[in-house]
């Protein structure tokens, strides 16, 4: 029993940054409908410069997260600026394939600045090992944990109720007709991979800070495919009740099963699952217009 | 206060939906642009409010000015925040948000007391819609969607509304009540309202100016007092002929040629 349940909070643990990669995989998808294949090499970029910033300006913990966000809203602005908004007009298809170029251009790009090894991400967050009935966590494990919450809050109250939020799936919906509201559907798009750049570079520091800053990080936007696809690639919250369930399901299949199924256990999970609801667990079904 | 003139629409590059057309809205007016399908009136309005360039259309030649503004050089946020507000053919809510969400939308570039202050106002034209206020907006009814459209644009504060096709699919009390609520917000509240329809006599009933559209070219404008008494309009449009009935098929395709020699 207590192995059952320290190995359903270690996947919990995990799960929490394949659920935040696929909230902004969903938030890109349901705003502007480009799939992002790029987005695990967006998170580790993101982990990379906030490790720099993090050693570099030997900055506190609680200042480095702010200051994350600001690099990241910031980077995730630039590749939409560079590498998205001139395909517009273009078939998704394209510019779905841009995105696979950029996934590859930003792994080579990260090896050729910071070097092809791994270094520790040191940050305080370590406060030790945290007992929870016969549960036992590291600090920095619930600090992924938490941080999954609240992203998951904010993106709920974002797009229910603020101005932007709400455009954005308005435009998700009718992009003409929100171009009729007066809503600038250009600058929707640049914010949707901002928000993107931001929720998934904290789920890569969070990452970086339990094992390390490493080039092979981007391996866990894999993940968080199968996640997207599970939950409803048009639903960021779902997308991350999606990352948890993987998430478990790979650390219970490791635990009971064997080695080598954690990295396919969730695709396999997808697969049965598409048969039969094939929008997901919580995806929105196209609603017929009356 | 809109003035188009020699108007020339594409899509693709290759299709030709618009063929030299001009078309003044004066300030206060009515006026209600007719024709059959295809004619092009969609695509006209779409032009208006610059958002032809996800369909790939493109104004070829022409110019569109609204008071000082050149309609092709602002972008369509920019046009909204000017007065023209465009109810699209359809209605196009956004079906997966409740009525009130959407109505919320149309006061986008408003701050959040002219919204509030707005939703009032709109409550009170339609009351039904605050009934409806927390309902899925893809499943109201065809007429509480087109009271739905018209108050989203309502919210936008529009000096110039434009209509596609209101009363497209509609009982006719319903009709009745959007055309006097088109009546009021022209009369009371002075706004300006460019209406395009099929329903021709309904139309030049409440209009000050018609326009009549064939195959991307006005062939025809005037009062709309005198548009109705056209005996062409009468048979082609307000559906009765000189003898009081409706024309056969053959008559149509004889007024197809005439139709040449009056544009
Ligand atoms: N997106 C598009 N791509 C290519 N051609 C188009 C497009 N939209 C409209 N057209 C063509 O342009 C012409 C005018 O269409 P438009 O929709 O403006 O007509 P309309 O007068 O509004 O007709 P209706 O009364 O049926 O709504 C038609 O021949 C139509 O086939
Ligand atoms: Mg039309």
């Amino acid at each position: 029993m207590d192995l059952f349940l320290n190995l359903v909070a270690s996947g919990l643990v995990i799960g929490s940054i394949y659920g935040i990669i696929a909230i902004a995989f969903a938030i890109i998808f349901k705003t502007t409908g480009v799939l992002n294949f790029a987005q695990g090499e967006v998170m580790m970029l993101v982990a990379y410069t906030s490790w720099s910033l993090a050693t570099s300006l030997a900055l506190p913990f609680w200042l480095l997260v702010p200051v994350t966000i600001l690099a990241a809203a910031l980077i995730g602005v630039v590749i939409e600026f560079v590498f998205i908004r001139p395909m517009s007009g273009q078939p998704v298809f394209s510019i779905v394939m841009v995105t696979i170029g950029l996934a590859i251009t930003l792994r080579s790009l990260i090896i050729m600045i910071w070097g092809p090894d791994a270094a520790p991400f040191d940050a305080s967050v370590e406060g030790g090992l945290i007992e929870i009935g016969p549960v036992v966590l590291f600090s920095e494990q619930l600090f992924a944990l938490l941080l999954f919450c609240a992203v998951s809050a904010a993106v709920y109250l974002f797009f229910r109720f603020t101005r932007i939020g709400i455009a954005m799936r308005a435009t998700a919906m009718d992009e003409t007709s929100a171009l009729l509201m007066g809503v600038d559907v250009r600058r929707i798009s640049s914010l949707a991979w901002a928000i993107a750049a931001v929720v998934s570079g904290l789920a890569g520091v969070a990452f970086a800070v339990m094992f390390a800053r490493a080039p092979d990080m981007w391996f866990q936007g894999l993940q968080s495919f199968p996640a997207a696809i599970l939950g409803g690639l048009d639903s960021p919250l779902g997308s991350g009740a999606g990352g948890l369930i993987i998430g478990v399901i790979a650390a219970l299949s490791e635990g009971y099963i064997g080695h080598g199924l954690k990295e396919i256990s969730g695709f396999i999970v997808i697969i049965i699952v598409l048969m039969i609801r094939p929008y997901g667990l919580f995806g929105e079904k196209e609603l017929e217009r009356v | 206060m809109l003035r188009l003139t020699n108007v020339q629409i594409m899509y693709d590059r290759s299709i030709e939906a618009v063929r030299d057309v001009s078309l003044n809205v004066e300030p206060g007016s009515i006026v209600a642009l007719l024709g059959s399908n295809g004619a092009g009136k969609s695509t006209l309005l779409k032009a208006i409010s610059n958002v032809l360039y996800p369909e790939e259309g493109e104004v070829i030649n022409g110019t569109l000015a609204f008071e000082d503004a050149d309609l092709k050089r602002i972008a369509a946020d920019e046009i909204v925040r000017r007065g023209i507000v465009h109810v699209p053919e359809g209605r196009r809510l956004f079906p997966l948000m409740s009525v009130e969400e959407n109505l919320s939308m149309g006061a986008f570039l408003k701050t959040q007391a002219q919204m509030k202050a707005d939703l009032e106002r709109v409550y009170t034209l339609f009351p039904r819609l605050k009934e409806r206020r927390n309902a899925v907006a893809g499943y109201l009814s065809g007429g509480e969607q087109q009271m739905a459209a018209i108050g989203r644009a309502l919210m936008a504060e529009p000096r110039l509304l434009m209509l596609d096709e209101p009363s497209l699919g509609l009982a006719p009390q319903i009709i009745d009540q959007i055309f006097e609520t088109i009546v009021a917000l022209n009369k009371e509240g002075r706004m300006s309202i460019l209406l395009v329809e099929q329903n021709a006599s309904l139309a030049l009933d409440v209009a000050d100016y018609g326009y009549i559209m064939e195959n991307g070219r006005v062939v025809l404008d005037g009062p709309a007092r005198d548009i109705a008494g056209n005996d062409d309009v009468k048979e082609f449009y307000l559906g009765f002929g000189e003898s009081g009935s409706r024309k056969n098929y053959r008559e149509v395709k004889h007024y197809k040629r005439r139709k040449r020699w009056l544009s």
